[in-house]
C-alpha cells in the first residue's frame, strides 16, 4: 500500500465550497422573502450610477438593501447611502470578484424583516464574477454601449448566465460607431430569453422600463416563495 | 485573475484526498475545464505553481483538458456542438438550448507515488 505510481480518481467540483455557501445564502434570501440580484459589468459601465438612478424609482414600492463590492474604497457605498437605504461595503482587497463567503459574512448586519430586494453590486469585471454564484436569484449585466457591440460575443459566459442586461449610456449612441442591432442580435444568439433594457442614466431614458420590470420580478418571486 | 481562487478550490480537494491516501508526492494533476467558463489555462498554470510550493504537489505537472460546449435542443432533443457561442438548434432552428457539456470546473484525478 502507498507505494508505486498510481492514479486516484477524484472528480470534484472546484467551486464546490463556493457553491455550497451560495445555496446557504439563497436559502437565507428565500426565508426572508427577499429577491437578491447580482449586478455585473465592466469598470465604468455605470453599475453604481444605475443603482443611484433606480433607487428613487424603486423606493415607492420596494424596500431595498445594497451590498457594494469593490477592490478598495467605500466610494460606491457612500454614493448609495445618500439614498437612506441600508448599504454595506465589501472590499475584496485585490480580489477580482465577490464570492459567496464574503456575502454571507455581511448578511447578519441587515434587518431582513424590512427588505424585499437585495442588490449586490459585484466588482467591476465582466469575466471572473461569472463563475461565482453568490446565492442570488439571478444576474443582471450592465454594459455601456460605448464599450462596443463586440463585447457580448467576447464575453459569452456572463451573457449566457444573466436574466437581464441593461445597455447603458444610450445618450452617446450618435457619438459612437456602435451598431445596436449587432449588439442585441449577439446577445440574443447567446441567450434568447434575456431581457434587454436600453437606458441612459444620464438623461433618464429607459429607467422606468427597467425598474418596472425589476419590481415585477420581486412580486413574482414573492408569489412563488 | 480568479484562477487563484479556483486553484484554492483545487488544493482544498487535493488536501482532502491526500488525507485518505498514503502519498509521497503528486506527479500529475488533471483538470477538466469547460469552454463555457472563464478559467484560462495559462493563468491556472501560474496559480498552480504558486499554490504547490512546499507541498506534495511541488514540481507536479498540471494537465488542463478543455471541454467543448455541447447543447441539447429543448424542442427536438437534438444534441450538437455549440460553435462560436451560437445557441441555435441546427435541426429545428429553436433557440431554447440546454447546455449539457462545457461548464465543467473539475479536478478529475491525481497521479501519485
Amino acid at each position: 500500500m502507498g507505494s508505486g505510481r498510481r492514479e486516484i480518481e477524484v472528480m470534484a467540483n472546484l467551486l464546490s465550497s463556493n457553491d455550497i455557501q451560495a445555496e446557504v445564502n439563497r436559502a437565507h434570501f428565500r426565508k426572508n422573502n427577499c429577491l437578491a440580484i447580482n449586478v455585473i459589468g465592466s469598470p465604468g459601465a455605470g453599475k453604481t450610477t444605475l443603482l443611484e438612478k433606480s433607487l428613487p424609482l424603486l423606493k415607492d414600492e420596494l424596500h431595498v438593501g445594497v451590498i457594494e463590492g469593490d477592490i478598495f474604497t467605500s466610494k460606491d457605498a457612500d454614493r448609495i447611502s445618500v439614498h437612506q437605504i441600508p448599504v454595506i461595503q465589501i472590499n475584496t482587497g485585490g480580489g477580482c470578484h465577490l464570492d459567496s463567503k464574503m456575502v454571507s459574512k455581511v448578511l447578519p448586519q441587515y434587518d431582513w424583516k424590512a427588505l424585499n430586494l437585495m442588490i449586490i453590486e459585484n466588482v467591476g469585471n465582466l469575466v471572473c464574477p461569472a463563475d461565482f454564484d453568490l446565492g442570488e436569484a439571478f444576474k443582471v449585466i450592465v454594459l455601456s454601449i460605448v464599450e462596443g457591440d463586440d463585447k457580448p460575443s467576447k464575453y459569452p459566459v456572463i451573457f449566457r448566465n444573466a436574466k437581464a442586461v441593461v445597455l447603458n449610456k444610450m445618450d452617446l449612441e450618435k457619438l459612437t460607431d456602435v451598431n445596436m442591432e449587432t449588439m442585441k442580435q449577439d446577445i440574443r444568439a447567446i441567450n434568447p430569453g434575456i431581457a434587454i433594457f436600453e437606458v441612459s442614466c444620464r438623461n433618464g431614458s429607459g429607467l422606468k422600463e427597467w425598474t418596472s420590470w425589476l419590481t415585477q420580478e420581486v412580486k413574482a418571486y414573492q408569489r412563488i416563495n | 485573475m480568479h484562477e487563484m481562487s479556483l486553484m484554492g478550490g483545487v488544493f482544498e480537494v487535493i488536501e482532502q484526498t491526500l488525507t485518505q491516501h498514503e502519498v509521497k508526492r503528486v506527479l500529475i494533476v488533471k483538470l477538466k475545464v469547460g469552454e463555457l467558463t472563464n478559467a484560462e489555462p495559462d493563468a491556472l498554470e501560474m496559480a498552480f505553481e504558486a499554490y504547490s510550493k512546499d507541498t506534495k504537489c511541488e514540481g507536479a505537472e498540471l494537465i488542463v483538458e478543455r471541454v467543448p460546449v455541447y447543447g441539447r435542443c429543448r424542442n427536438c432533443q437534438y444534441e450538437f456542438s455549440v460553435k462560436t457561442m451560437l445557441f441555435l438548434c441546427p435541426n429545428c432552428r429553436n433557440t431554447d438550448i440546454e447546455v449539457i457539456q462545457g461548464e465543467e470546473l473539475l479536478l478529475e484525478s491525481l497521479e501519485v507515488e
